[in-house]
């Protein structure tokens, strides 16, 4: 309830500070071209889109876990279904190092490519793929190890909402790397000379770096929450 | 380095050259916009078809044997969600908010044409699959447009072996396609205005589409959260919503879940989605009256921060749904003053539309018309919200006819006002030929006057008490003759509606065809999708120059100007304004 109010409160604000500066102005008394007057922000289209996206996910996000914490602290039928916390996989703890370096990799494949180092770029593109690829194979191996353990069913909410939130962010994770690999095929493929095509390369990884790092801030939220509940 | 705007840049427009690419993959805003409007007018007949079925059931109980308990249910339910987010979601934002937001922006197209092309595709995809549950086994569900849990996946209620799994999967493929369309739309009116179009120089139909993309953004992912947790309670038996429960006298296997989470999840979608439906309607009448009446829009500032208040607190009312399910009373108390605050916003709205037409040069066209008609039905059904906001009257309201007069006028008549008001005003540019005159009074008298005949009563009926969601009410003390005749009533009524609404069917397809070729700017209106160098706009909309905008939206009746609008693009003159 709390998380959802919090969520509609900061919506509520964040639209309200965008507009409300709008307001001084008298549309009806200004002829003319306003110079200036693309008051959109001056980065492109693509990077806006995905801002717009990554809000979305917020809200995915924020409503998935306020939905589990409703669950945890409202949980009907006490006893033998009260809330039963899932013990961790310690996998859990490399999978979290595995992210971080991705998004390390990431940030430097970034960095390489708007120095016009299209091979380090690549090197580093690659591997930030292949680490997510590994986070998600110790992800899947957390969840076999849950299973086999014999200790949760189904039933039990704190190990269906274990599978279900880390299962929507692998997926978030899976779709990044569908991107991921049609932007690495560009790189492969690009005519590196040639300028324009340099700089549309660079956009893609800035744009992947920026979802990445978005997906670690995401992992490390659920990450926390799974851990102390 | 000099600013260059997205929709100036020398980025080659690919036009489409074939038949398949011209109509059918097509990337054009135009046309995706029509293929949206289509279908969702397309789905919508069907969702009017099915409340034919239930009003009969209603209104002559014991008649038609075809209409059992089990498929009564499957059409209040799937009437409800096609009419919800099939057919008003998607043709206001999907069919309007694709055809106006690049025109009135000045942009050539949408920023990313290809993913808008995917999101009609995926729309059509949802659509296909919500219909293939009427032919799945055990039918559609009939667990109401709000599929609440336990109920919606117990049995003993329609459609819970593939109804349910085909209503959820079909409202997470909507969300993609929604969530493709929304980006579309937000970053346009963001990134893609031509030179001069600051965003209070937008007319209010844009704002009013901008706002609701933006609250679909953050709500449709609650509804997705609810849709996958159902889903698994459904399919792999977790316990998400299912408290423990026996069903057919076994036990299911459940416990420890909480359909209460499902509801403020779902309402925490549901409110906001019902002014994701309301905000383009009001943005679009804002810019009917004024053109129709040849007077700027009154209080223009005030318009947009209501739009924008509007949809932020839409976030924090959801539980005056919720006001019967046992929550604590307290929450209830919060909720209904966060209700009554939105109105305020609202009700500046219905103020401003009125004084713009005040002493306006009132033109009653047919877009006219509906507009007025909107203005009307939305107070009624604004006033009677009012009611229900407040806890201890809804009380004995809730779940009663009274809610579902309520909820159709200000969804259901005032909103599709605004439809037929904009589909009028726009035909002579998306055509390029004028609606039949005669055709469209007939269907709008009938329509209003009979929308009147079927709602008002049901407010009568609510407070008898009448409960909704009934098959019949045999012969108990609920219904008095009063309430019986009035049931009678209002079915004949909605039939006749029904088929006036295939006299805006003809008039669209006659006029299509025979209808007078219309002049580029026929309304003589201010906006930019008006000045486009052709009628209907090609491919790029703009021709060679993209357009440059020196004025706001609402021009009209300038003291001093030599004509009683001013186009947007049109440059200033050195004529002075006259003082306010």
């Amino acid at each position: 309830m709390l998380t959802a109010l919090l969520i509609a409160m900061l919506t509520g604000i964040t639209i309200w500070w965008l507009l409300v500066q709008r307001l001084k102005v008298k549309p009806w008394l200004e002829q003319g071209v306003v110079s200036g007057s693309q008051d959109s922000l001056t980065s492109s289209a693509p990077k806006v889109g995905l801002w717009v996206f990554l809000a979305m996910v917020t809200s995915l996000f924020l409503v998935f876990i306020g939905a589990y914490i409703m669950r945890k602290d409202h949980g009907h039928g006490g006893g033998m279904h009260a809330w039963m916390p899932v013990d961790e996989p310690s996998v859990l703890w490399l999978n979290t190092a595995l992210l971080v370096l991705a998004s390390v990799a990431m940030q430097h494949a970034r960095g390489r490519i708007t120095a016009n180092d299209i091979v380090a770029a690549r090197r580093s593109f690659a591997a930030a793929g292949v680490l997510t690829l590994l986070f998600l194979a110790g992800q899947v191996s957390a969840w076999m190890s849950l299973s086999a353990s014999g200790l949760y069913t189904v039933e039990t909410p704190a190990y269906s909402f274990f599978i279900l939130l880390t299962a929507v962010h692998g997926l978030h994770l899976v779709g990044g790397l569908v991107v991921l690999g049609r932007a690495a095929r560009r790189m492969w493929r690009a005519d590196t000379s040639n300028a324009v095509v340099v700089s549309r390369l660079a956009t893609s990884v800035q744009l992947c770096t920026t979802y990445w790092h978005f997906l670690l801030l995401v992992w490390l939220g659920l990450f926390w929450l799974l851990m102390s509940t | 380095m000099a600013y260059v705007a997205i929709a100036d840049r020398d980025h080659h427009l690919h036009d489409p050259d074939t038949f398949v690419t011209k109509y059918i993959w097509s990337q054009d805003h135009k046309v995706i916009a029509i293929q949206y409007g289509s279908v969702a007018i397309l789905v919508g007949l069907v969702a009017l078809g099915l409340s034919l079925l239930m009003r009969l059931q209603i209104g002559f109980p014991e008649t038609f044997s075809f209409i059992t308990p089990y498929n009564y249910y499957q059409f209040v339910t799937m009437h409800g969600m096609i009419m919800v987010i099939y057919l008003l979601t998607a043709l206001f934002l999907g069919g309007f908010g694709n055809y106006l937001i690049p025109l009135m922006c000045g942009a050539r197209d949408m920023v990313f044409p290809y993913m808008n092309m995917l999101s009609f595709w995926v729309y059509l995809l949802s659509v296909i699959v919500l219909i293939a549950s009427f032919f799945a086994p055990g039918g559609p569900t009939g667990a109401g447009w709000t599929l609440y849990p336990p109920q919606a996946i117990a049995e003993g209620t329609p459609g819970t072996d593939w109804g349910i799994i085909l209503m959820l999967a079909s409202l997470a493929i909507f969300i993609v396609a929604f969530t493709m369309g929304g980006l579309n739309y937000v970053t346009t009116v963001l990134q893609a205005r031509c030179r001069g179009m600051t965003l209070m120089r937008m007319p209010l139909s844009v704002w009013g589409i901008f706002v609701a993309t933006i609250l679909g953004l953050f709500a449709f992912p609650a509804l997705l959260v609810a849709a996958i947790m159902l889903m698994l309670d459904r399919v792999i038996g977790t316990s998400f919503f299912m408290p423990a429960l026996l069903s057919m006298g076994s036990e299911t296997g459940n416990d420890g879940g909480s359909p209460i989470l499902f509801q403020h999840l779902f309402w925490f979608f549901g409110h906001p989605e019902v002014y994701i439906v309301a905000l383009p309607a009001f943005g679009i009448v804002s810019d009917l009256l004024s053109t129709h009446a040849r007077k700027n829009i009154f209080g223009y500032r005030m318009m947009v921060w209501s739009i924008v208040a509007i949809g932020a607190l839409s976030f924090v009312v959801w539980a005056h749904h919720m006001y019967v399910s046992g929550m604590n009373p307290y929450f209830g108390f919060f909720f209904a003053t966060t209700t009554l605050i939105i109105a305020v916003p609202t009700a500046i709205k219905v103020y401003n539309w009125v004084l713009t037409l005040w002493r306006g040069d009132i033109h009653f066209t047919l877009p006219m018309l509906w507009a007025t008609g909107f203005i009307f039905t939305f107070v009624h059904g604004g006033l009677t919200g009012l009611f229900l906001g407040n806890v201890t009257v809804d009380l004995p309201l809730s779940d009663t006819y009274f809610v579902i007069g309520h909820f159709h006028m200000v969804m259901g008549v005032s909103p599709v006002m605004v439809l037929f008001g904009a589909i009028y005003h726009w035909f002579p540019k998306i055509t390029g030929k004028m609606a039949n005159e005669t055709l469209g009074r007939i269907h709008f008298w009938m329509t209003f006057l009979g929308t009147y005949a079927i709602y008002l009563p049901m407010h009568y009926l609510g407070i008898l008490g009448m409960p909704r969601r009934y098959y019949a009410y045999g012969n108990t003390e609920v219904l008095p003759e009063s309430g019986v005749i009035a049931n009678q009533s209002i079915t004949i009524a909605a039939i006749i509606v029904a088929l006036a609404q295939m006299i805006f069917l003809i008039n669209v397809f006659y006029s299509l065809r025979k209808g007078k070729t219309a002049d580029p700017n026929p309304w003589r209106a201010t906006t930019l999708e008006w000045q486009t160098p052709e009628t209907p706009p090609k491919h790029g909309n703009w021709g060679p120059k993209l357009p440059v905008v020196y004025r706001w939206a609402y021009d009209y009746s300038v003291p001093g100007a030599s004509r009683d609008f001013l186009p947007q693009n049109e440059p200033p003159r050195d004529e002075a304004r006259a003082p306010a």
